[in-house]
């Protein structure tokens, strides 16, 4: 091997260029036209992910507009990346690369213009436009809608004639790495955009998100990474004027990518309802991609031996070297964070939104640029600024590490959370300030690709048929092979090898087949097996009213933050239930379960958070959720919380679809808090990590209803506890009750205009600690009152302590006259017994059909002023009505006096 | 399964490493393209232009 590699170097200027013939043509048109659109959408599709980025800090920013909102915006944002900027750099370095790595021109000009027309005027562009419209599909690199899929599809079939037949055409022995790689990327690509954009919307829930596991990798894996390989192979050696290290190992390296990138896909889904023998095989796949990786990134980085001169130089170059860094460190990420110990901690972080941008900024859009400015500086009539580019390289270099440093932090944070008992919106406090430092990390990103095309344009112009200085001038000074004499050496034997590589692309194809085989056909064989013996057969399907809101939902990218999937680990299990069972996704066309959490799982929504508060939650979530950063949806509204329309209530409605079957299966029913606590040990994935808060006694899952295991949470005796506990329950309060109770907890809180029955006002009862234990754990049903079990228990108990704080005794107690007593309660009997129970304990005959529950005046003491006010006028949004005009006013005295005087009278009736 | 398709990978880039090693002619063979990639740069950093070229832009 050495001898071959070095036998043939001689001084390039003691040999003659070998003459072939007549050059091909080169489309240079195409390439400018292409390299325009690719930085105009790259610079747009940059701004896309800057207005993301700062709508996790300002939420509300620009944010009074569907077509504007975060949801959109994102996926636009991937999109562009993905067909806009890399799509027309891979074809710009296309036309500019098979003219010369197969000796002939692409196939037809005319057929180059129809397909950068599709690309750019039927895809890019009416893709955004109906995204920001509202017409969009929920699946991860797969966004643009499905007549756009479709276009997509005949622009790859477009592509095959245009640079893979050319390829054919000349000798197979003779084609160059890159050209494989241009190859096996337009032709797996056409082969896996269907199946991961199309099957989805045939095959539900668990079973699709087989096939949609496999698009997301494969569009990594068989679009970006071959084109992206492809330019390294070819800027290398082209700019260093030597031959790469070695083509037989380019060759290993392109064959296992494509027998092995399309096996990685389920690895997205470790943990999920999806067979674990996918699983694991996604995992060890995963792993052995790793050492593909390292193949070639070896090949690479040996291919640029003795040129660190050229590296340093040569800015292009340098793109490409970094790139090829970028490659070799984010794939090994890659393969250790599909490994479960890692994965189970940092899946659905902003660890993974790290890698995929490093996958993205420093590999492929290095490469991509890298490619842009070679073929820029060799083409005619072009010329790159170096000062500009050198200062692009730069302002990009920096720009990327801090957002790969900060995000992969933050996902640390927020995994380390997430494996404790502290509320879900701990986890987003926590890494907030991680938020703003990303976005302004997105600014030196943006200013370095405007550096980059400001370059492109500003460069020296010369003549056409001028060629590349920096070329001639290292053809002088570098030595280079002898090529001829190399050529002929092989070809001589190689055009008998030409089948084999035939052969070996056939093979391709068939591990290409048989990932989705293995990884897909299979798994969602067992699954629909499973389906059919584990699913109620009375499991209801939705209706039109929660099929519209799914629509509503997968538009507004409501998966890109909320998960559908409850892992089967332990930190999942407490925080939002019994992991995920595929027969639960059976209706879901496509399936939703995501692959990122900002927000909390949704599957098990239903019940959880009443109707009235789902409203004010999607109209402005800060109304409720005072540091909530979901955006507003105040286009599923006609201008107030309690005004939505038919889009918001059908939203309303699937949210609290989310879950339902789950709890009329009675899958869930009552589990003891001992069984629960050795199944979670049980599932020995379990990361108990160091929670801030005394692990609960039982799971802290925010799935809905009534549950009998309320705690009864007594504030300390003692004084100075007493008073931290007070204290500790004000700040929370603030955090999460304000918003709708008030600040000074009168119920007069910002949402409290949207929401009926109105927020208590807390400062006109006295509540036992029964019954402020029962409704934080609970909640209220009927009312907006959430359960807030996930709290923590000295949390809620310094809710307890801060609640009982804020009622003030009236400064003159009232007299409560024995006639009075008497008359009260008769009045009693005859009025309100029927409602609040002969005892007044709320469980008169009707209570069991009120909802909120009439009140137990044996654990809410009413102030008079309150009592009164509710006897005057009633509580609308309940079954309480004004007695106004049917009891006089001594009557509605009495009844004051009376049921005031109940309270803490009856105390084995404590529970609610 | 994927220990079938691990193995069966391995076992075709090991008779691929062996073959290499072992047949100089393959060697030769394998890695003439990455000459004539070369040579096709020079022939076109150094060959006049085509006139069916495009400079649409």
């Amino acid at each position: 091997m050495t001898t071959l590699f070095e036998q043939s170097v001689q001084p390039a200027g003691r040999q003659s260029v070998p003459s072939a013939g007549k050059l091909p043509s080169v489309e240079y048109g195409l390439i400018r036209a292409h390299v325009l659109a690719s930085l105009v959408t790259l610079v747009l599709s940059v701004l896309f992910g800057i207005l993301v980025a700062t709508k996790f800090t300002f939420p509300e920013f620009l944010g009074g507009h569907g077509w504007l909102t975060w949801g959109r915006l994102r996926y636009n944002h991937t999109q562009g990346i993905f067909f806009g900027w890399l799509g027309n750099a891979f074809l710009a370095f296309s036309y500019y690369a098979v003219p010369r790595l197969a000796n002939r021109p692409v196939s037809n000009r005319k057929l180059g213009w129809s397909l950068f027309c599709i690309w750019n005027f039927a895809v890019v562009l009416p893709g955004w436009v109906l995204v920001a419209a509202g017409f969009s599909q929920p699946l991860e690199w797969a966004e643009f809608p499905l007549v756009v899929d479709a276009l997509v599809v005949l622009a790859f079939i477009l592509m095959v004639f245009e640079f893979v037949l050319p390829f054919l055409k000349a000798r197979l022995s003779n084609l160059y790495v890159s050209a494989w790689y241009i190859i096996g990327g337009i032709i797996f690509t056409m082969l896996a955009y269907p199946v991961g954009n199309f099957v989805p919307e045939l095959i539900p829930g668990a079973r699709g998100a087989a096939f949609s596991g496999l698009w997301i990798h494969d569009a990594v894996g068989l679009f970006v990474t071959p084109f992206a390989l492809a330019i390294a192979y070819y800027v290398i050696p082209a700019t260093t004027r030597r031959a790469i290290f070695s083509h037989f190992l380019s060759m290993v390296g392109f064959w296992l990518l494509f027998f092995i990138y399309p096996l990685n896909g389920t690895h997205h889904y470790v943990y999920s309802a999806i067979p674990m023998a996918a699983q694991k095989g996604a995992i060890v796949a995963s792993a052995y991609l790793g050492m593909d990786v390292i193949l070639v990134v070896t090949n690479l980085l040996l291919s640029l031996r003795g040129s660190s001169g050229t590296v340093s130089k040569d800015v292009p170059l340098r793109f490409v070297w970094f790139g090829v860094i970028s490659y070799l460190l984010v794939s090994l990420q890659g393969s250790v964070q599909a490994l479960m110990p890692v994965n189970r901690f940092i899946h659905f972080t902003d660890w993974v939104i790290g890698h995929s941008h490093f996958a993205m900024i420093g590999f492929a859009s290095f490469l991509a640029l890298g490619g842009i400015a070679h073929l820029w500086q060799r083409i005619p009539r072009t010329r790159y600024n170096e000062r500009a580019m050198n200062w692009s390289f730069w302002l990009l270099a920096f720009g990327l590490t801090l957002m790969i440093a900060d995000l992969t932090i933050a996902g640390l944070v927020e995994a380390q959370v997430w494996q404790s008992s502290a509320p879900w919106i701990d986890s987003v406090h926590a890494v907030a300030s991680y938020w703003l430092v990303r976005t302004f990390s997105g600014l030196p990103i943006l200013a370095g690709f405007v550096l980059f095309w400001i370059s492109l344009i500003t460069g020296s112009r010369v003549s056409a048929e001028s060629t590349s200085v920096l070329s001639r001038e290292a053809l002088e000074n570098v030595p280079v092979l002898d090529v001829d004499t190399v050529i002929a050496h092989g070809s001589s034997f190689a055009s008998r090898f030409s089948y084999v590589h035939a052969l070996i692309f056939g093979a391709g194809v068939g591990f290409f087949a048989l990932s989705f085989l293995v990884l897909a056909i299979l798994p969602g064989k067992e699954l629909a097996d499973e389906i059919k013996q584990v699913a109620p057969v009375t499991m209801p399907a939705l209706t039109a009213s929660e099929q519209r809101g799914r629509v509503v939902y997968g538009r507004e990218g409501c998966a890109y933050c909320h998960t559908q999937q409850v892992r089967s680990l332990a930190a999942d299990v407490r925080r939002f239930g019994a992991p995920t069972e595929a027969w639960e996704t059976k209706y879901d066309y496509p399936q939703l379960w995501g692959t990122r959490r900002i927000g909390p799982d949704l599957s098990r929504e239903s019940n959880v958070h009443p109707h009235d508060w789902q409203l004010t939650h999607l109209y402005n979530p800060r109304l409720v959720v005072r540091d909530s950063i979901m955006p507003p949806y105040p286009w599923l509204f006609s201008g107030s919380a309690n005004q939505p329309s038919q889009e918001g209530l059908d939203l309303l409605a699937y949210l609290q679809f989310l879950g339902r079957a789950r709890q009329l299966s009675g899958f869930d029913q009552q589990t003891p808090a001992s069984v629960v606590r050795s199944a979670t040990a049980d599932m020995a994935m379990a990361n108990q990590a160091s929670a801030r808060a005394t692990p609960p006694t039982v799971p802290i899952a925010m799935t809905g209803g009534y549950s009998d295991s309320a705690p009864v949470l007594h504030p300390a005796s003692n004084s100075n506890d007493l008073l931290e506990e007070v204290s500790h329950g004000a700040t929370l309060f603030a955090a999460n009750c304000a918003s709708c109770h008030g600040v000074a907890g009168k119920g007069d809180g910002r949402a409290s205009v949207s929401l009926l029955p109105r927020p208590a006002n807390l400062t006109a009862a006295r509540f036992s600690d029964e019954r402020l234990s029962s409704v934080l754990w609970n909640g209220v049903t009927g009312s907006s009152m959430p359960p807030w079990r996930q709290l923590p228990t000295e949390d809620l108990r310094g809710l307890v302590a801060y609640i009982q704080s804020l009622h003030v005794p009236s400064a003159a107690p009232s007299t409560q006259e024995a006639t009075n007593l008497h008359e009260g309660k008769s009045l009693f009997a005859v009025n309100c017994a029927s409602c609040h129970g002969d005892r007044g304990t709320g469980d008169g005959p009707a209570a069991g059909a009120l909802a909120p529950s009439p009140t137990n005046f044996h654990l809410k003491k009413p102030t008079e002023e309150r009592a009164w006010e509710v006897l005057e006028n009633g509580v609308p949004g309940t079954a309480m009505p004004p007695w106004k005009g049917q009891l006089s006013a001594d009557q509605r005295h009495a009844l004051v006096e009376f049921v005031r005087s109940l309270y803490g009278t009856l105390q084995e009736n404590s529970s609610p | 399964m994927i220990n079938l398709i691990v193995i069966v990978i391995s076992a075709v880039m090991f008779a691929l490493v062996l073959v290499w090693w072992r047949w100089s002619a393959f060697r030769a063979s394998i890695e003439a393209p990455k000459y004539f990639m070369l040579r096709q740069e020079r022939r076109f950093d150094d060959g006049p232009r085509t006139p069916s070229s495009t400079y649409l832009l």
